[in-house]
Formats: structure tokens, C-alpha cells, sequence
């Protein structure tokens, strides 16, 4: 099976009017993150492939086509499962009647609640559940139609850090599982790293790069392999040599500088830090 | 961070570890690096990187060392701190600056002209660039 994407249409940006433009081909089972500052596309483009937007341009999926210049397919009958950020699940049915309502399956629910370690929960209403275990009735729920493509918008941004590190778990078994070809949207570079096979990174519309996530991802300079941008806030003198304090995400690190090193920079630059993998120690 | 013209002689691999040997002002340089993703192959010309901190000297050395690098050096110049001391050297044409501790310094009694080795093990060495 081949996913053929070859879409356009003009969107109103915030600041400006931009046109997506995305062509791409995915293979059978492959796991895509889709990258991007907001106002890129990426919900866009989700939602063009779902059928819930029209294009201009053509989808093909295993030879069925979704979209081409005289068609589009309702998106009932594209066969693709969801899972956005809320959960979304009918609040007046059980977790197990929420996978039923798909489709009446109950060995396939059952599994798919004993693979995410839900089974004990199937009876209760979504209200008496945690957000990680909605999100968890969701991906269930989106595999119960057994979809040819799974399309995820950042579906774990809403959680904390340790169950969305379990849904992670929960989203790549389900993944081998059922082979299912899927587009989620992403900001965090370890989920992708954990979950994708292949990256996207779209920018006003269009596609600036497509890799290995870790080729993406992984900042080098040179032959350094561990590289982490920061603000310079300050250049200390210390004896003869200086210290440079560099802010890097939440954290502020020092980077001991020769002399002509401090001169080279001035504070408030945004700078570099590297060096190479065999110099820092994990604790 | 030093930078050091070098050339390219030898890459050799296994699995995703990169052994790369360097000439530079008629000596040989080893770097060894992961996953080595650097555009070279024999023959291109790179400038390494050392930081001054990772320079290790040693004067009239004898016996076996597991330094890939010992490079013949004389020096040009002192700064001495209250703890530590930065020391130019020359490298064939070209000049590099090595920290130690004063003591250090003291104990070896280094002072103008010295000739000395400037030791620098493979991990601590990177390509900076590839001209």
C-alpha cells in the first residue's frame, strides 16, 4: 500500500494569506511526524486528508482515491481513524459501549483494552477516568474501525510528561500491532524520536524537510554530536581564563572560554553550546 | 577552542564508531568520533578543534602513553594566573594554547623556548570544519 499526496489551497494565515502545497508519498506502516510552528498546515493538512476540508490536487490511498479533481470521498467512507487532543468520547457511554459504537466487535475492543491495560475500566463512564485514560479510550476507539491510516493531532500535548511517556508506550504497541500507516503532529522532539519512523517539517505551507527523525533532530557542529542552542547571559573572568553562563531551555549552563574565545562573544547572542559525545557523563 | 589545520589520511569504521587520521605540519592526528556525519574522505582538508583545557604537556616523556596525539611544540609565551596558566605554543606554523594548573607549570619548570609534546587524546579532538 502507498499513500500519494499531491494537494494545494490557499489558507488565511494570521499575518498573511500562504498556499499549501504538499506532496508526498508514504509507505505502507510507516509512522510520520509532522512538525512545524503553528500556522504551518499541519492541522490543515490533517484535516484535508480526513475529508473534513477540501483541496485542490489528489489523494490516493492503496489505490483508493480519496480526492482528484472530480471526487471527494466522504470522510465516512475513507476509512481513517482519530485522536486529537480532547478525547472526545460520548459521555453518557461506557468506555467499553464508546469502542462498541464504532463497531460491534467486542473481541477486538476487549483486546485492545488488555492491550492498554484498560480492561478493568470497560464498564465505567469517561467523566470517573484520568485524562491519560481517556486519551487512552480515544486511541483505542480509533483503531476499533481497524483504519487504513491513523491521523494524530498532537494527541498527548494536553497530558503530564510521565503519562504521556505511557501513552507513548501504549501509542507504538498498538502501532506494531496493527501495522497502521499514521500522521501525528508533534512539537516534542522525544516523542517523535520514540514514535516515528520518518519527519516532516512544514513552514508556511510548505515542506522545508523530510528525514529520519534523528537526522532532523539531532544537532550537530561538526563532529560534535552534543549541541544545544542558548542565549549567552554572561562572560565571567575566573584567574586567567573566563566563564560563559548560557541559558538553555529552563536550565542555565557555564562553558569555561580561552581568551580569545571571550572576546568572540558578546552577551545576548544566541550561541551553540557542543561538544563531542564522549565528553558528557549521564547521572 | 584551538584550531588546527589538518588533512585527511585515513577513515576506518565500525558500527558507529569513526577513527579518522589527520596529518598536520608533518605530523599524524587520530580523532575519534560517533557516528561521524561530517562530509570528508581522504584527502579533504579540515580545521580541528581542541579546547585549551584539553591539552595536556609533557617535557623530556619517555615510555609507552595511550595519547593518540603528542605534538612536538615549543613555547612562546606564559600567562601566569593565581591557580592557573595559559601557555602558547608553537606547532609547526601554527600557534595553540594549552591550560594547566600553575603548579603544574611550576613543577615542570616551563619557561620561554621549552620544547615540549602537547598531548591530546582522540575522544578530546573534532572536526570543526571541512574546507
Amino acid at each position: 500500500m502507498m499513500i500519494k499526496i499531491d494537494i494545494s489551497k490557499k489558507l488565511h494565515g494570521v499575518s498573511q494569506d500562504m498556499s499549501l502545497d504538499v506532496k508526498l508519498e508514504i509507505k505502507e506502516g510507516e509512522f510520520l511526524a509532522i512538525s512545524g510552528q503553528s500556522g504551518s498546515g499541519k492541522t490543515t493538512l490533517l484535516r484535508i486528508l480526513a475529508g473534513l476540508e477540501d483541496a485542490q490536487g489528489e489523494i490516493v490511498v492503496s489505490k483508493k482515491v480519496y480526492l482528484d479533481a472530480h471526487n471527494s470521498l466522504a470522510t465516512q467512507a475513507r476509512g481513517i481513524g482519530f485522536v486529537f487532543q480532547d478525547y472526545a468520547l460520548f459521555a453518557n457511554m461506557s468506555v467499553e459501549q464508546n469502542l462498541l459504537f464504532v463497531k460491534k466487535d467486542t473481541n477486538l475492543a476487549e483486546h485492545l483494552l488488555h492491550l492498554t491495560g484498560l480492561s478493568t475500566l470497560a464498564k465505567r463512564l469517561p467523566h470517573s477516568l484520568s485524562g491519560g485514560q481517556k486519551q487512552r479510550v480515544a486511541l483505542c476507539r480509533a483503531f476499533m474501525s481497524r483504519p487504513k491510516l491513523l491521523l494524530m493531532d498532537e494527541p498527548l500535548s494536553a497530558l503530564d510528561p510521565k503519562m504521556r511517556s505511557q501513552l507513548q508506550e501504549d501509542i507504538l504497541k498498538l502501532h506494531k500491532e496493527f501495522s497502521t500507516t499514521t500522521l501525528m503532529v508533534s512539537h516534542d522532539p522525544s516523542e517523535i524520536y520514540k514514535l516515528a519512523s520518518r519527519m516532516v517539517v512544514l513552514e508556511d505551507g510548505k515542506i522545508i524537510n523530510d528525514e529520519t527523525p534523528k537526522e532532523i533532530l539531532l544537532q550537530t557542529q561538526g563532529s560534535q554530536k552534543f549541541s544545544l542552542r542558548g542565549e549567552l547571559l554572561e562572560i565571567k573572568k575566573a584567574d586567567i581564563i573566563h566563564v560563559a553562563v548560557v541559558a538553555i531551555g529552563q536550565q542555565i549552563v557555564e562553558v569555561v572560554l580561552d581568551a580569545k574565545e571571550a572576546k568572540q562573544f558578546q552577551v545576548g547572542q544566541i550561541v551553540q553550546v557542543s561538544t563531542k559525545a564522549f565528553a558528557p557523563s549521564l547521572y | 577552542m584551538n584550531h588546527i589545520d589538518a588533512k585527511v589520511i585515513m577513515i576506518e569504521k565500525k558500527d558507529n564508531i569513526t577513527l579518522v587520521s589527520f596529518s598536520s605540519q608533518n605530523q599524524n592526528l587520530k580523532m575519534m568520533s560517533l557516528g561521524l556525519n561530517t562530509p570528508i574522505e581522504e584527502g579533504s582538508q579540515v580545521i580541528l578543534g581542541v579546547k585549551a583545557t584539553s591539552i595536556a604537556l609533557a617535557k623530556n616523556l619517555s615510555g609507552e602513553i595511550s595519547m593518540s596525539n603528542q605534538l612536538p611544540c615549543t613555547i612562546v609565551s606564559l600567562n601566569k594566573g593565581e591557580l592557573l596558566c595559559s601557555i602558547t605554543l608553537r606547532f609547526g606554523d601554527a600557534l595553540i594554547e594549552s591550560i594547566t594548573t600553575l603548579k603544574s607549570a611550576s613543577t615542570m619548570n616551563l619557561k620561554l623556548e621549552d620544547e615540549v609534546v602537547a598531548l591530546i587524546k582522540a575522544s578530546e579532538l573534532s572536526i570543526l570544519e571541512v574546507r
